[in-house]
């Protein structure tokens, strides 16, 4: 009875000093309050969130932590860029939260669908108001993608990187299916699907029916989501032709040449894992995936070509990151020049090989150089599309999938899936 | 029966009569309940009342804005959201789904793992090593043993040949819910077996073999003597996995992601989506608080039942 | 009582116990198998139980990014900080609640009960804020502190079971000695409520090792990283780049100071009340 106090007392004792040392060591490296007193400074610390570092394969954050952000600092004496990587699917949480309590590092580079809504919040820098030399910065770059960081008359953000959607083939199943290319038109597409039969491997996958799956079908069969002035989605997204190339889709789905993956299914085997696999023959995805095939699958060689061609031409869906300046910064000077920095051949060119297309419009040729296979893509963006730019773009993504799932299990027609869904879109539009 | 009976009445007599006279200012227990309740007060109950504050406004997060105040406006469309309402249905069935099993197989296990045997650590350890890895690696665990070439299939096609092996678990409301409840089920045998474990330790067994002598059988001893001396578990753990299977979260969020089109939510899952992804946070916590008065008064009433008998009999 | 026991049912009781544990840990065992397989072979069927051919090469790259053991490590300090101050702080709670008589009593229990019940994620925003205020953010101490302050109600809940269960007689018998209060909490309670307070040590330890989300919320430098943010960022995102094998190796390591600290404290159960102080 007598051993427990004892060691309690011990364990008591422990504690103390333990917390003493957490408490010093918290106490004696804190950086932010280190460079309070900002521009006058000597040493100025930039923080910068991102999530470069994709899970195990690391290559992005490595040439940038190893090479473009010491050629930053050592450019600019008294500055030092500490990047923090977060993981991407925490990330959003993590800025909001940040936001609530005006905690945000001074740059940010975000997903291009969270431009408006933290733009609305009030918690980012108007770039396009503070930078004298913005109109040179945003004529360099793609006008698609400069356009995610628009909102309520302002630039926002930059453009750092971007990508798009593909289609991507299995060579083997090209095979099987008795083509000697991947198919270029919506009708070579289902006639595919039908070569394909009885040999167990599936048409087509993909991960959800959100916008960033269901845009390039739409836009390619010559449709789109609202009209251009963003004032109603429904008589548009409800028009014969989504009705035609949702149908489509259905159809295949129904005989099952479209993987289940595709309406929310987490238990199909992933686009990632299925191409390569030989369990599916064609997947829409970006460029990063050769990197990870690389690794994965070595000796996996898949074809890339453009998104299957309906009556509205061969148009797919603008992602990729934007680079913006919060309110919270103390340093806006610095972290200007570290933003003009990210725009430069130097940064724009040593990410390309790792799968970040540039959104420098006149660096296009010179990445194909780099990385010839990232041709399809380049040529891809010349006329791929923005998703809406709205606050709530998660929500339409949620709108989408809720009603078009039924529409895939035969509960609705198509044509009341997308009247449906175009109804509860209205409702998120700007008046 | 009787005998033991009477000893528990004696001890809860006892146990009221050592308690401090009421009339005196009772100062000792406050000092021994200040560092934790004040504790509690500022970094729990504060967060709390902000937390419930924002389900009466259109919150703005950023606190330079102006927030709305909309009332009960939150909760009248919570009601009104059929969402709302598949949520609440789903988290209902995964508390059903999960408490029976746990509280009746853990103590199962622990009644079984109180004797004394060689193997009995390992056992409870074995047990154990679900309960202490990560909610989010079993999560992705199972939702890899759940898929479409998953080894469950595998194990109802190819081992035990009761199905066809084509299941697509997690492609529909009901099996994903299974799913996600048999997650839920074998992560937390573990937790209640310890705490049933612990509390067998107190089971007198000068009473349990008194009952021997009198020839009680093995089901009457455990009805008569192990039973009312593990009552404060059994309803810790009742509490407790109700509590739990409401705040069910992680499993489902990483499992299906409520999926397929929302129809394997639980109501933190949609908490989470129009919280964190719509950035309404007045309608989510309006959820939350629901969710958080559905638990309390649950809570209360399985309080009440698992205490009632006790209170009864002091005097 | 062990010799009355028919052999039937001793076997019996095995085979059931046998039966169990393989579906405990089969889902362990598969995870562990992955965590010694290349990554492409990862998704087979029928699945692979055994790794063929095996490596260690998982486990390799894990020890040898650096983060892995640093992060195990400070989640190593902080769950144990956490614990002992957890412990010593509800049990005195605990104790109120269980051997005194004083008004609000069972409306304060309730107050606490509440904080059991709200979803953690809705507090992450006013939490946050408040830790900004108290100087916490980007700090270990932040941690620990809204830790301790989570795991409070359960601890509280749990072991205020324990100390009822205590016989009174014992306390009187102390009180009539002539000790005080504290005493009879330290000196009496603390050490019966054993099996209660090991358990106690169990949830607590593993609670603060586990979290993720307030430490993926207030922690900024890279640093300061905790274990499962470490092994969420090497998961990556979503499913497109999960490698399976590195991620499941990094998780059976996490996986080892909780085993240590289950075996170190369950034993705590082997001597009970009754063959303590009842008897003696």
């Amino acid at each position: 009875m007598k051993r427990l106090p004892r060691s309690a007392l011990a364990l008591a004792a422990t504690v103390t000093a333990m917390l003493a040392v957490t408490a010093c060591s918290s106490g004696g490296d804190s950086p932010p309050a280190a460079d309070q007193d900002g521009s006058t400074s000597e040493n100025i610390t930039l923080t910068f969130w991102g999530s470069y570092g994709n899970g195990g394969h690391s290559a992005q954050q490595d040439v940038l932590n190893n090479e473009l952000i010491p050629a930053f600092e050592a450019e600019h004496p008294g500055v030092t860029v500490e990047y923090v990587d977060i993981p991407y699917d925490d990330l959003l949480q993590k800025l909001t939260t940040s936001s609530a309590a005006d905690e945000l590092p001074d740059i940010v580079r975000a997903d291009l669908g969270w431009v408006p809504r933290f733009a609305d919040l009030g918690v980012l820098v108007p770039l396009s108001d503070v930078m004298p030399d913005w109109d040179e910065l945003a004529d360099a770059v793609f006008p698609g993608v400069l356009a995610t960081n628009y909102y309520d008359g302002k630039y926002y953000g930059l453009p750092l990187n971007t990508n798009t959607r593909v289609l991507i083939t299995n060579p083997a199943a090209l095979e099987a299916a008795g083509r000697d290319a991947p198919p270029s038109t919506f009708d070579e597409f289902v006639a595919m699907g039908e070569a394909l039969e009885g040999t167990g491997i599936t048409l087509f996958a993909d991960g959800g029916l959100g916008a960033w799956n269901v845009m390039p079908w739409i836009w390619s069969g010559g449709g789109d989501i609202t009209d251009a002035e963003l004032t109603t989605s429904s008589g548009v997204l409800d028009s014969d032709a989504n009705v035609a190339t949702i149908e489509m889709l259905v159809d295949l789905y129904r005989a099952e040449k479209i993987s289940s993956g595709i309406i929310g299914n987490e238990g199909a085997v992933s686009t990632s894992e299925g191409l390569p696999g030989g369990n599916y023959a064609t997947i829409l995805d970006g460029p990063w995936m050769t990197s990870i095939w690389s690794e994965q699958f070595p000796g996996f060689e898949p074809v890339f070509s453009p998104v299957p061609a309906g009556p509205g031409g061969s148009v797919s869906v603008v992602g990729g990151e934007d680079i913006v300046l919060t309110t919270a910064s103390e340093h806006q000077e610095a972290a200007l020049d570290f933003i003009r920095f990210t725009q430069t051949e130097k940064f724009q060119m040593a990410l390309v090989p790792t799968g970040q297309l540039t959104v420098i419009k006149a660096l296009g040729d010179k990445q194909i150089e780099i990385a010839p296979e990232l041709e399809v893509f380049t040529r891809q963006l010349e006329t791929a599309k923005n998703r809406l730019a709205i606050t709530q773009g998660a929500e339409v993504d949620a709108i989408l999938n809720a009603e078009l799932t039924p529409a895939f299990e035969g509960k609705v027609s198509v044509r009341e899936a997308l009247q449906n869904a175009a109804a509860r879109i209205d409702e998120l539009l700007p008046r | 029966m009787t005998l033991q009976d009477t000893k528990v009445r004696e001890a809860a007599s006892h146990e009221a009569a050592s308690r401090p006279r009421r009339r005196r200012v009772p100062l000792t227990p406050y000092l021994f309940l200040a560092p934790g309740l004040a504790l509690f007060a500022v970094c729990v109950l504060y967060p709390i009342t902000q937390a419930v504050r924002m389900s009466f406004y259109d919150w703005k997060i950023v606190a330079s804005a102006t927030s709305e105040f909309l009332g009960l406006d939150n909760y009248a469309r919570a009601l009104e959201d059929p969402q709302f309402w598949v949520a609440l249905g789903n988290t209902g069935f995964y508390a059903v789904a999960t408490l029976v099993p746990q509280v009746v197989l853990g103590l199962a296990v622990a009644l079984l793992l109180h004797k004394r045997s060689p193997a009995q650590p390992l056992y409870r350890v074995l047990y154990y090593l679900p309960v202490v890895t990560s909610w989010v690696v079993v999560s992705l665990l199972f939702r890899f043993l759940f898929a479409d070439a998953g080894l469950v299939n595998f194990a109802l096609s190819e081992v035990v040949p009761v199905t066809d092996g084509q299941i697509s678990w997690l492609a529909d409301r009901w099996t994903g819910m299974v799913a996600i409840s048999a997650l839920g089920v074998w992560k937390g045998i573990g937790w209640s077996m310890m705490i049933f474990l612990a509390a067998l330790q107190g089971v007198p067994t000068s009473l349990l073999e008194a009952a021997t002598v009198d020839g009680a059988s093995r089901w009457q001893r455990f009805r008569a003597v192990t039973l009312p001396a593990i009552r404060a578990a059994l309803g810790f753990v009742t509490i407790m996995l109700v509590i739990g299977s409401f705040n069910v979260f992680i499993s489902v969020y990483l499992m299906t992601g409520g999926g397929p089109a929302g129809r394997t939510d639980v109501l933190l899952t949609y908490m989470y989506h129009q919280a964190f992804g719509n950035l309404d946070f007045g309608y989510g916590s309006a959820i939350a608080v629901i969710l958080t008065a559905i638990v309390l008064v649950l809570s209360l009433v399985q309080l009440r039942l698992f205490r009632d008998r006790d209170a009864g009999q002091v005097p | 009582m062990r010799t009355s026991l028919p052999r039937a049912v001793v076997v019996a009781r095995h085979v059931l116990l046998l039966a169990g544990a393989f579906v405990m840990v089969a889902p362990f065992l598969y995870m562990v198998s992955i965590s010694f397989t290349e990554n492409s072979y990862v998704l087979t069927t029928p699945p692979q139980f055994i790794p063929d051919p095996p490596t260690t090469a998982n486990y390799e790259r894990v020890l040898a990014m650096g983060t892995i053991p640093r992060a195990f490590l400070t989640s190593l300090g902080v769950a144990s900080v956490t614990t002992v101050v957890s412990l010593l702080v509800s049990s005195m709670t605990a104790y109120a609640f269980a051997r005194f008589t004083f008004p609000a009593k069972e409306l304060l229990f309730r107050v606490l009960l509440v904080g059991l019940m709200i979803p953690a994620v809705m507090l992450l925003v006013p939490q946050f804020i408040l830790a900004k205020h108290l100087g916490l953010l980007d700090s270990h101490l932040g941690l620990v502190v809204f830790y301790v302050a989570g795991s409070l109600a359960l601890n509280t809940f749990l072991l205020r079971g324990f100390f009822e269960s205590i016989p009174a007689e014992l306390d009187q018998a102390m009180q009539v000695d002539g000790a005080n209060a504290w005493t009879r909490y330290w000196r009496l309670a603390l050490p019966l409520a054993r099996p209660g307070l090991a358990t106690a040590t169990i949830f607590t330890f593993f609670g603060a090792w586990d979290e993720f989300a307030w430490a993926l919320t207030i922690l900024n430098d890279p640093d300061l990283q905790t274990l499962p943010i470490a092994i969420r960022l090497l998961a990556g995102q979503g499913n497109n780049a999960v490698q399976w094998g590195l991620v499941f190796a990094a998780s059976a390591i996490a996986i080892v100071p909780v085993i240590v600290v289950f075996l170190l404290f369950q034993r705590h159960f082997v001597q009970g009340l009754t063959s303590g102080a009842v008897k003696g």
